[in-house]
């Protein structure tokens, strides 16, 4: 009761809906890892996932672009609709959905290969270019959006590998961006970063704002203050309170959000 | 060789003896309390066991090789030598034994000492065989000009002399069955281990990797056989005779099909361990884009991968190479510079057998150009082996 | 551009079908793996498991005392002097008795008839008469081996087609050794000699036996074990608790990995020039094999010894010198028994490889035809010093004989040889499963 309660006053104080879950339970073999959760994420926003380790805040994350099909074990029940069109449909393919729904990951994982073969890789098995022109456009155009241009301009061709930390992170970030994607997902990418490339990534979340429904998950409440708009607060597998960011981290409805944000659970 | 008999006999039974007497002195020396002594008295025994026997045994080693390369005859004096530095190494360490001796660690250090012996067997080994080709291949040289050797494109032996020895078409028939050999087990092995670690579900799994594994552990005989009384009927039957390619069983076909599936497991063991060093977060990255599985594992697994797949594909050709029992019984004997893969040739391994079994005579270059073969069959999977090895540990150490 | 997620783009299916197509090759060649297997195996069944069954005729043999005691005194060394040349025609007559008593007629001669009989037999009775004088004079029950041609007609192998084409067999034999069968006489049993008699000569394929190579097998693998495993765990031990790290054990190392390499007939080479040649131990026997093995089998336990003491936890030896062992101490009281299973896991493979390891044993002389069984050990030639040949090395053998009888045996050979690493492999995969410790 309490729930439908919060998610009626974020929807209230909301523009487009992107993404809506309904009633989703995922469970690993028996275990059940989330449970009944229901949420509305809105476009052209940045929503934070927050809540201790293991409360099944990545593995919602990964429900979104069914990134959990790839775990044999893993099952999925209730209904997530992006723009009205339930994702978890049988005629929806997977590779569709996640060209639409980009990921970026807690590590930097660049391929092995050149800057520009990484950012080109998404471009190229979408087929999004139709020539060479068009393809140099699409890197320069993601780099420019991931902040990484000016200091990769002049080394596209070296091993994505050999860049620091932070610039991995936003080679990840412009390789995702490069598909064209409407909503950005993005699990704990700062947890290995150091500050200084920490503050690069969230300054680039705020831009990326402007153009795609951004959700992150993160271990760091200043975090979540710091880039989000809307703030979902998990634990043991639920979905405790969903609500603008100032509201959560002011003045929370529920007794666990105000555990968890004072620091007493986590 | 009855002239060891006796000295080993001795030594075990001073051994045995220099046990309970090295006990029981310690015992004494302790006057009964234990605790006097700085080592155990088991430790004092021990010692003198070790003390007793590795000596001796070294002397043994060391004086029937002193022996076989000065062509003397061992007998009396050899024997008291060994038995004498039992005796000096059993007395030595009973009268060793004090109550402050430190026997445990003289006890170690002998083990310590039969350690580092042990390991370095396997560097004997590889001196062994250099060595035991390298005088022979000498030998051969000097009767046999050793530019015939490397670049005649004939080879006819005849035991009457005036042979022709050119390494050339055994080379030519060599690598032409490895090819064929690779060719055949390179893409099967890899399609299977990509497909049981990336598609097949646990049933598949446990069904198909048990299989792949039997495969491993097939004797070589056995494809042989099965080459020589299967498959190159079989291939004689229905694709050389009606193709007009020829009506031979034994062919380069024969040896190198029987030979590719013998390579399966192992290219597919390799690559499996290779490809499942790649991280996850690769692929996860991959498909978060929307890439498809295999666009995934063609794309960013392989590549990733593609040095240890290329270590292992060395590690095969090396296999193949130096195999023998599949390409005796299935590749033929005769010498033969020919592209028809159903036409009988024979390899750098078949002609050592055939020049080494029945008749041999050591002065006669027919049978010491067999360890110029050996020798050169030696260098070149050598030279595969370590560069192979370089790569793959160069790929592993990536990844950690 | 605003596409569905509930249809498919042309794109993504073009995508779809070349994901499909990709997984179709792993599958097929998954398939050819197995295929290949099942072809193998259905190859070597098919041709070896008649190898186990042997046919035999019973007859009732009068030992007549003129032919083979004429002093009529027992006298062994008087009787040994009748060759299996004066047992041949008393077996033949016993047949032709057996025809006559079956109300068989044949046009066949005598002598042909005679050579439905194998020629082992003939010395397999004078054995036993030999064994026990007393038979003589009387008239005696014995199952004897069938020729190979009558035995391969029973097991299918001869037919009426080829034996019309056949110097040693006729069609007409084959129908008396039909009407004999018929009537009870031509048994086909189970082949227990098979595994017990030594090898025969080309022209008694049906008495061939691989109780030489068995046991000669069995020796190789004594030595082997005696030898590679105390040695291999040593080196094992000193390289992974040890060993300094510098060049010297580097060296070590890659020399380890590239030796487990190294093609197996130049460990022949090795065996031949060294065992053989330089040190002039005994052509082709098992201990010299068993050496050879034992280097070729020592980079296999060393590497599986390795890994067995890297998996014991650091926490143990800790703990061990934590009370005051030495490292020495803390290694032979503790780790080295924790690794053991592991330890013995590897031995058992490696013994099993060895024990299929034919091409270096080429090279130093097993391949001699041997028919005596060999002593462990003589005054004369040592410890394993007789000639001897090996399981593998008697397939070998078999392969180069000009009768196809001894295809069936080289098969049934291998077979054999399959069971022996089957149980290897079955009991180290049980040791693996009872034993195996999860940190």
């Amino acid at each position: 009761m309490e729930d439908m309660y919060h998610a009626d006053r974020a929807m209230s104080t909301q523009q487009d809906i992107k993404i809506k879950a309904d009633k989703v339970q995922v469970y690993y073999a028996d275990n059940h890892a989330i449970k009944d959760v229901d949420v509305e994420i809105a476009d052209k926003t940045v929503t934070a996932f927050i809540g201790p380790s293991g409360c099944g805040k990545s593995t919602f994350l990964r429900c979104l672009n069914r990134m959990n099909d790839t775990i044999d074990i893993c099952r999925v029940e209730g209904d997530i609709t992006i723009d009205g069109e339930d994702i978890y449909d049988p005629k929806v393919d997977p590779v569709q959905l996640r060209a639409k729904v980009g990921m970026v990951f807690q590590k930097p994982n660049p391929f092995p290969k050149s800057i520009y073969d990484n950012v080109a890789y998404g471009p190229k098995i979408h087929g999004l270019a139709r020539n060479k022109a068009e393809l140099d456009e699409i890197v320069e155009k993601s780099l420019r959006k991931a902040a990484l241009w000016n200091e990769a301009k002049d080394r596209l061709t070296a091993p994505g590998t050999g860049l620091s930390g932070g610039q991995q992170q936003r080679l990840c970030i412009a390789r995702a961006i490069a598909t064209a994607p409407e909503v950005l997902l993005m699990d704990e990418p700062c947890s290995a970063l150091d500050p200084i490339a920490t503050a690069q990534v969230e300054e680039l979340i705020d831009e990326l704002r402007q153009s795609y429904s951004v959700v992150i998950v993160t271990h760091s409440m200043q975090q979540a203050a710091r880039v989000s708009q809307k703030t979902a607060f998990f634990h043991l597998g639920n979905l405790v309170e969903y609500d603008d960011t100032d509201k959560i981290f002011t003045n929370p409805e529920d007794s666990r959000t105000e555990s968890y944000i004072s620091g007493r659970i986590g | 060789m009855q002239s060891l008999t006796l000295p080993f006999i001795a030594i075990a039974g001073l051994a045995v003896l220099g046990y309970f007497l090295a006990k029981s002195r310690a015992l004494q020396v302790s006057e009964g309390d234990i605790r006097k002594l700085v080592s155990l008295p088991s430790q004092h025994a021990l010692n003198a066991v070790l003390a007793t026997i590795v000596p001796a045994v070294a002397a043994i080693l060391l004086i029937s090789l002193y022996v076989r390369l000065t062509d003397g005859t061992g007998s009396w004096f050899f024997q008291f030598v060994v038995i004498g530095l039992a005796v000096t190494g059993l007395a030595l360490s009973l009268i060793g034994i004090k109550t402050e001796t430190r026997a445990r660690t003289f006890a170690e250090r002998w083990i310590l000492g039969l350690l580092i012996f042990a390991s370095t067997i396997a560097i004997l080994t590889t001196i062994g065989i250099v060595f035991s080709m390298l005088f022979e291949t000498f030998n051969f040289f000097g009767q046999y000009d050793w530019r015939d050797f490397f670049f005649s494109t004939n080879w006819s032996p005849n035991f009457r002399g005036n042979s022709d020895l050119g390494i050339i078409p055994l080379l030519w028939g060599t690598l032409y069955i490895s090819f064929i050999a690779l060719a055949f087990a390179v893409p099967v092995g890899l399609f299977a281990a990509i497909y049981l670690s990336e598609y097949a579900g646990p049933r598949m799994r446990s069904v198909a990797k048990p299989a792949i594994e039997v495969l491993a552990g097939i004797p070589t005989i056995v494809y042989g056989l099965f080459a020589l009384i299967t498959v190159g009927p079989f291939l004689r039957d229905y694709f050389a005779a009606p193709m007009g390619f020829g009506q031979s069983a034994s062919s380069v076909m024969t040896a190198g099909l029987v030979m590719g599936v013998m390579l399966i497991p192992f290219v597919s063991s390799l690559s499996d361990d290779i490809i499942n060093a790649v991280p996850q977060a690769m692929r996860d990255g991959s498909l978060g884009l929307g890439a498809t599985k295999s666009e995934t594992i063609r794309q960013v697994v392989v590549p990733a991968a593609l040095p240890g797949i290329v270590g292992a594909v060395l590690l095969a050709a090396s296999r193949a190479i130096g195999e023998t029992m599949i390409v005796v019984l299935g590749a033929g004997a005769a010498a033969r510079l020919s592209l028809n893969p159903f036409e009988a040739m024979t390899t750098v391994t078949v002609k050592i057998v055939s020049q080494l079994t029945g008749d041999t005579d050591f002065a006669s270059p027919e049978t010491l150009v067999a360890f110029a073969l050996g020798l050169t069959l030696f260098v070149i999977t050598l030279g595969l082996n370590v560069l192979a090895l370089y790569i793959v540990r160069k790929y592993r150490e990536q990844y950690e | 551009m605003k596409t569905s997620l509930l249809a498919a783009d042309a794109r993504t299916k073009k995508r779809n079908a070349a994901e499909a197509r990709f997984k179709a090759y792993g599958f097929a060649a998954i398939i050819v793996a197995m295929l290949a297997l099942l072809i193998l195996l259905t190859s070597v069944l098919g041709n070896g498991m008649s190898s186990f069954r042997q046919t035999y005729i019973a007859l009732d043999v009068a030992l007549p005392e003129e032919k083979l005691d004429k002093s009529g005194v027992r006298d062994l060394s008087v009787m040994s002097k009748v060759t299996t040349i004066g047992y041949a025609p008393i077996l033949r007559n016993a047949l032709l008795d057996a025809l006559a008593a079956q109300g068989i007629e044949t046009e066949l001669s005598d002598k042909d008839i005679g050579n439905m009989i194998s020629k082992e037999a003939a010395a397999t009775v004078r054995n036993k008469v030999l064994a026990n004088p007393d038979l003589v004079g009387q008239t005696v029950s014995f199952d004897v081996l069938a020729s190979g041609r009558i035995d391969g007609y029973f097991k299918g192998r001869v037919t009426m087609e080829s034996a019309a084409l056949d110097g040693n067999t006729s069609p007409e034999a084959l129908m008396i050794a039909q009407a004999l069968a018929d009537a009870g006489v031509i048994e086909t049993k189970f082949n227990w000699n098979f595994f017990v008699w030594p090898d025969a000569s080309d022209q008694r394929p049906e008495a061939a036996g691989l109780g030489v190579a068995i046991l000669g097998s069995l020796y190789m693998m004594i030595v082997v074990l005696v030898l590679a495993l105390p040695i291999g765990v040593a080196s094992s031990i000193y390289l992974e608790e040890f060993a300094p790290k510098n060049r010297w054990t580097d060296l070590i190392e890659v020399n380890i990995s590239n030796l487990a390499a190294v093609p197996s007939i130049v460990y022949g080479i090795l065996g031949l020039a060294i065992f053989i040649n330089f040190m002039e131990f005994n052509q082709s026997s098992p201990l010299v094999g068993g050496l050879v093995l034992t280097l070729m089998t020592l980079p296999t336990i060393i590497i599986s010894t390795r890994a067995a003491l890297k998996s014991v936890p650091p926490s143990i030896r800790d703990a061990a010198l934590g009370v005051g062992a030495s490292k020495m101490q803390s290694v032979f009281h503790h780790v080295l028994p924790l690794a053991a299973p592991g330890i013995l896991t590897g031995t058992i493979i490696g013994l099993a490889q060895a024990l299929g390891e034919t091409a270096p044993l080429l090279l130093i002389g097993m391949v001699a035809f041997v028919r005596e069984y060999p002593a462990a050990y003589t005054p004369d030639a040592g410890l394993f010093g007789e000639a001897s040949t090996a399981l593998p090395v008697q397939v070998f053998n078999w392969t180069q004989r000009s009768d196809p009888a001894f295809v069936e045996r080289a098969s049934g050979a291998i077979i054999t040889l399959l069971v022996f690493l089957l149980i290897m492999n079955a009991v180290a995969i049980y040791l693996r499963r009872r034993f195996e410790r999860r940190w």
